[in-house]
């Protein structure tokens, strides 16, 4: 996600610190930066110039103190509650006071991430959707500490990148996971029931419903373990069985059936991960 | 039955799916029977064709002569009788279980024992259906989604009466009219509305406890998922008062609450806001913000 709102914030015309713990990881980060440019012009979506702009304005740092000249930080490490409000902690000793911390997370709160700050008021949710660099949408949350200066000038950022910004309450999934991830759980219960088979079900909603993507290809794309995580902290913050992920997903996890990126979820891939049965 | 072969097919109403599903037979090259109860309707019927068509001339979907030759394949009945010869009979009255199965029952005595009837419900049991129909197994559910023209999906619902025969046919058949065909359980909603339904509830639900505006919950699932209409226009299009039919149906069928119709809608259904149709609904006839 970290290299997707970097190359976001790059092509924007946005010069960019791009911070990792590491040299190595920040090296790994900057190449797939690279490689997505590179894809870019191949495609004709961006002119070669336009890709030499944009890596020419990112500068590389292992340490956080880099970020002292920001004007945002897009914070973007893993889902954990205390590294994130340890690190808005840490941030708050490096930069300007009216400098803003946007936070993109997708299962934690914006509330409880926002209190490792001193300055909560400008702590802000950015929820980008993957793969950042393309989709439209950020979800723009506002904890119950954000400051309305904040949360106007982080709406206007976001549509700085060409995104659309909506906005939202720090509530459980913000909009689009509250509504996914349901509906996701929901395929997977008349999968159990015996409605349809996972071809079936996925060409119905292609069909029926026209999403761009059947369920169970999506989810096999997202990981069962992804899927059973975000769901597990869906329904322990809503209490709501339609957020609880079925048994299906728990045997499916035990059997090593993780989706895509294990060559087998509810479909199996060969190769090049990119055929299914 | 090869797909290829031109048949005789009723359709039994002339309503806003009962032409849509009679111009995708027509089209096909099959001769169409529509039956519906005074000439007046039939005509109703028939305009809703012409001027679909007529669109479809201007956009380049087909030439005039495919238009003419396509409304001369459909003839508009009032007398049962008229239907003796069909091969297939599609339902597409109003979603009444009595008015149905009286309905199929005279129909099955015309059109012979070797028909096979169809009903087009969405919100009845196919089985309920079929069950007042002579020789229930040729009986299925042949169900399409509005507007029948253009959605490439088609439910074959498989009643407890059905035999593979009948489902295999209707298959057949909706692959000849150009559709992807799914085979379904006969369970409350199918399968696409059995998944819509709790996700078009959520929806309102959402709205009404004000966790982002209008406009921002259907940008959100336009832009962030993909999806062709946001929940909430995709809803003042369906009609506020055909989705409120169809989910109070699948609760009292089912006592699950993601069924269970959210107040919200019922008050705007009440209030006569039916969407799209009645010019005021959740997103159509209100002012908001980008």
């Amino acid at each position: 996600m970290g290299v997707g709102i970097c190359i976001t914030l790059a092509c924007a015309g946005h010069p960019v610190v791009f911070q990792d713990v590491d040299a190595d990881r920040v090296a790994r980060g900057l190449e797939q930066v690279r490689a997505f440019l590179d894809k870019s012009v191949e495609r004709g979506k961006l002119d070669a110039q336009a890709r030499d702009r944009a890596l020419a304005g990112i500068e590389p740092a292992t340490d956080i103190g880099a970020f002292a000249d920001c004007d945002v930080v897009c914070e973007a490490i893993y889902e954990d509650l205390g590294a994130k409000q340890r690190l808005l902690g840490a941030l708050d000793d490096v930069v300007r006071e009216d400098a803003l911390l946007h936070t993109n997370t997708s299962t934690l709160s914006v509330t409880e991430i926002a209190a490792g700050s001193r300055l909560p008021q400008r702590v802000v949710g950015t929820h980008y959707c993957n793969p950042a660099p393309l989709m439209k949408l950020v979800e723009v949350v506002r904890g119950q500490r954000t400051g309305d200066d904040a949360h106007a000038r982080t709406l206007a950022f976001v549509e700085g990148l060409g995104k659309v910004g909506v906005r939202c309450g720090d509530t459980p999934g913000f909009i689009v996971n509250y509504f996914l991830v349901p509906f996701e759980n929901d395929c997977i219960r008349a999968l159990e029931a015996g409605l349809g088979t996972v071809e079936s079900i996925d060409r119905a909603i292609g069909f029926g419903l026209g999403y761009p993507m059947g369920t169970f290809r999506l989810l096999d794309i997202v990981g069962l373990d992804i899927h059973k995580a975000v769901s597990t902290s869906l329904y322990e913050q809503l209490r709501d069985p339609r957020f609880a992920a079925p048994p299906l997903v728990d045997r499916m996890i035990a059997a090593g059936q993780l989706g895509r990126k294990a060559g087998e979820g509810f479909y199996r891939y060969e190769g090049s991960g990119l055929h299914g049965t | 039955m090869a797909p290829e072969t031109t048949r005789t097919v009723a359709v039994l109403g002339f309503g806003t799916m009962g032409a849509g599903i009679a111009q995708l037979v027509a089209q096909a090259g099959h001769r169409t029977l529509v039956l519906e109860t005074d000439a007046q309707r039939i005509e109703h019927g028939l305009d809703h064709i012409r001027d679909f068509t007529a669109t479809g001339v201007e956009r380049g979907k087909l030439t005039p002569q495919e238009r003419e030759a396509l409304l001369g394949r459909i003839e508009g009945v009032t007398d049962v009788a008229a239907l003796a010869g069909a091969e297939l009979v599609v339902e597409a009255v109003v979603e009444r279980l009595e008015l149905k199965q009286e309905l199929l029952a005279r129909v099955a005595d015309v059109v012979g024992e070797q028909a096979i009837v169809a009903t087009n419900t969405s919100a009845l049991s196919v089985s309920a259906i079929a069950a007042a129909v002579p020789r229930p197994q040729r009986c299925a559910g042949l169900h399409f989604f509005h507007p029948a023209q253009l959605m490439k999906l088609v439910e074959v619902v498989a009643a407890e009466q059905s035999d593979e025969r009948t489902l295999d046919a209707l298959e057949a058949f909706a692959q000849t009219l150009g559709k992807q065909v799914v085979r379904v359980k006969d369970r409350p909603g199918f399968l696409v509305n059995r998944l819509l339904m709790p996700y078009l509830n959520q929806v309102i639900q959402a709205y009404d406890d004000g966790l982002a505006s209008a406009h921002d919950i259907d940008a959100a699932l336009e832009l962030g998922l993909g999806y062709p209409i946001g929940g909430l226009r995709l809803l003042d299009t369906i009609g506020l008062d055909t989705h409120l039919n169809a989910t109070t149906a699948a609760y009292r069928d089912t006592f699950e609450a993601p069924f269970a119709p959210p107040p919200l809608l019922q008050r705007l259904v009440s209030a006569g806001h039916l969407g799209n149709k009645s010019g005021k609904g959740l997103r159509v006839g209100k002012e908001e913000q980008a």
